[in-house]
């Protein structure tokens, strides 16, 4: 968060307005329309550097609908770095790119993608989370500012997962046990067997 | 106080004076076959309701045809979002369900065997939870919990079937309501209870192999005498109990587990002179359909649970296509589902059946074929019993194949982190299949794609005999 970047508002705003084409079904597995890899790809030759190689592409594509949500959070924040700020720069395609294919996968497993222009909060995470990864922070702010609005918007829900987990382990030591001592026993009657 | 004694009352908690004479009428019965099993339908009170809930729904909501999910099923996935990792997983948070349901990840044995603790939810009374086993079409050896509310309930949905079929249980204590007949090797649990639900009538499972009667003319005599309403069981066991030339005029057949074959159905109808009911039933699922009465395929039959038929991809199948039926609701507490893969496949009719009932039928139904192999020299052998040695095991997933040269074909993909004991596993299944029969025992990672395709069966037999379901 070293340098200054744009004004958040820019960002957000253009989040609001992302075309319903940013949103449309990824293709996966011979469905879908959006060629997530060629979107990302002409994004980065856009920002000033190399577009995809077939390595490269492999995060951006896929098979199983487990990754559809994925696919169209990138589409979305592809959407916001295609803003002319950044392309202006021209210097980053390469952290764009690794916040691309690895920055949110997190992220697309807890919220739908969609939200992220629809809700003005998760807009602005997605924002921040963006500039971020690119080393910027919103202009006008301090670099303690960002961080704390940051770490503010994100570490309710990490608080959240965290909880969530703590309760997941517990419940799933007590799951097994139930099943392990009620396999020892007999179950009920039932009328007719499957 | 009560007569009835307090291990019984445990495990039957509503059983009555009448009942408990019921109950001794059939395990003290002279010709009964060897019980070698205890156990009750662990009703209690506060169940009952929610038995009759189900009832007065099963015949007011019957369930539409759609390619989504009804509101109240929408409604009822966001609230165990919250508490289910399973659903939590699929449907992250602002996911439009009306909207995007085709794109929601579907769900599979797998998450039962591997991830049950996913599907729990979480801070569910586990107090009542009982487990049964099952090895199922995909080959998937699999616990499933349930509670005896949710097995209480399947009695309303087969009352449902029933009317439909004109036929009328009578119940109370002085009425044997159903057995449930078996054909399998003699280790099966064998015993007599009585059900709350249906005030107090009998209830018995036996199997109907030599060594569980003292004598033929026995099982004939506890037919005739104990003279149940309904038969229940697989085309298998049927096929026995014919063979066996037991005289009873139940009510109805009701038969399950395995596909029943329209020539095999009108065999049985005019065997036993009453109604044949196929039912479509899983473990996981509990009762999904039943076979219309005027034979358009298998009407849905629950009111809380949305079937689809999808391809492959996890996509709804083209109109008049056959697909992997897959099961989003019910009512087992502890096993929520989420367009869960039943490894079944069939196509799905919308159209109005002329039978009246509104519901969506299952046709074409394909999966649970009967599966019988044979030793080597020529004596039956179920499926069921070698599940059984299979789930001794920790099998995630199986597929066993009989060739038609006699040799045995078993591939298997083990539970992560297990040791694949092949050995002894090879040990156990040749003392089923004898010593003469040719037997393979090997694992195969590809099961689990293979599965995702529809192309793995449990149990296939390619004997040329195999297509009978009557093994005689």
């Amino acid at each position: 968060m070293s340098s200054e970047g744009p004004v958040l508002e820019a960002l957000t705003g253009r989040l609001a307005e992302c075309p319903a084409d940013f949103l449309a079904e990824p293709r996966l597995g011979g469905r879908g329309v959006v060629h997530t890899d060629a979107v990302v790809s002409d994004l980065l030759v856009d920002l000033g550097g190399a577009g995809l190689d077939r390595d490269a592409a492999r995060p951006f594509a896929g098979e199983g609908k487990e990754r559809r949500n994925l696919l169209r959070l990138v589409q979305v924040a592809s959407w916001l770095l295609g803003d002319p700020w950044f392309a202006g720069a021209r210097r980053f395609a390469v952290p764009a790119s690794q916040w691309l294919a690895s920055g949110l996968d997190e992220t697309a497993g807890l919220v739908a993608a969609d939200r992220f222009v629809t809700d003005p909060e998760r807009r602005e995470e997605l924002v921040r989370a963006c500039l971020a990864a690119l080393g910027l922070r919103p202009e006008g702010e301090s670099e303690a500012q960002a961080q704390d609005r940051l770490t503010a918007l994100s570490s309710v829900e990490r608080d959240r997962v965290v909880r969530a987990t703590q309760a997941q382990l517990e419940h799933a030591r007590k799951v097994r046990e139930a099943m392990r001592r009620k396999a020892a026993e007999e179950a009920a009657a039932r009328e007719i067997r499957e | 106080m009560s007569a009835v004694p307090a291990d019984r009352l445990e495990r039957n908690p509503l059983m009555t004076e009448a009942g408990y004479e019921t109950w001794l009428r059939l395990v003290q019965h002279p010709r009964a076959p060897r019980w070698n099993y205890v156990v009750g339908d662990r009703v209690r009170a506060e169940d009952l309701p929610h038995v009759d809930a189900l009832r007065a729904a099963v015949a007011a909501r019957r369930p539409a045809a759609g390619a989504v999910p009804p509101p109240e099923l929408c409604e009822w996935i966001l609230r165990l979002r919250a508490t289910v990792g399973s659903f939590h997983e699929r449907v992250p948070e602002g996911f439009e369900l009306q909207r995007d349901w085709a794109h929601v990840p579907t769900m599979s044995r797998e998450d039962l065997v591997v991830r049950i603790d996913r599907v729990v939810p979480v801070g569910e009374d586990l107090s009542r939870l009982i487990v049964y086993d099952t090895s199922g079409t995909s080959g998937h050896a699999l616990v499933v919990p349930h509670h005896p509310r949710d097995v209480a309930q399947a009695h309303a949905l087969m009352e449902f079937a029933l009317a439909r079929h004109g036929a009328t249980l009578r119940t109370g204590p002085d009425a044997v309501a159903a057995i449930n007949l078996g054909a399998q090797e003699a280790h099966t649990v064998v015993f007599a209870t009585t059900f709350a639900v249906w005030d107090q009538a009998g209830f018995a499972k036996v199997n109907l192999h030599p060594q569980e009667w003292r004598s033929l003319d026995d099982a004939r005599g506890f037919f005739a005498e104990l003279a149940p309403q309904l038969l229940t069981g697989d085309p298998v066991g049927f096929a026995e109990a014919a063979a066996w030339e037991i005289d009873v005029r139940p009510k109805a057949l009701v038969s399950t587990a395995l596909a029943l074959s329209a020539a095999a159905a009108a065999r049985l109808r005019g065997r036993f002179g009453c109604p044949v009911i196929d039912w479509y039933s899983t473990t996981e699922t509990g009762p999904l359909a039943y076979s219309c009465p005027l034979a358009h395929g298998l009407h849905v039959l629950p009111p809380d649970v949305f079937v689809e038929a999808l391809d492959a991809d996890g996509f709804p199948a083209a109109a008049g296509e056959r697909g992997e039926l897959t099961v989003t609701g019910g009512r087992n507490p502890f096993v929520p589902l989420l367009r869960y893969r039943t490894g079944d496949w069939g196509r799905l009719d919308p159209s109005p059946c002329p039978c009246g009932d509104p519901a969506p039928r299952i046709v074409d139904l394909e999966g649970r074929r009967p599966v019988f192999f044979r030793d080597a020299s020529g004596g039956v052998i179920n499926a069921v019993d070698v599940g059984r040695v299979l789930r001794r095991f920790p099998v995630l997933q199986h597929e066993v194949v009989q060739r038609a040269d006699g040799s045995c074909d078993v591939a298997l993909r083990f539970l992560p982190g297990e040791r694949a004991e092949l050995g002894a596993l090879d040990t156990e299944l040749r003392g089923l299949l004898g010593p003469g029969t040719a037997l393979t025992v090997r694992v195969d990672e590809t099961l689990a794609e293979r599965s995702r395709l529809g192309k793995v069966l449990a149990y296939r037999s390619e004997l040329p005999s195999a297509d009978d379901a009557d093994p005689s």
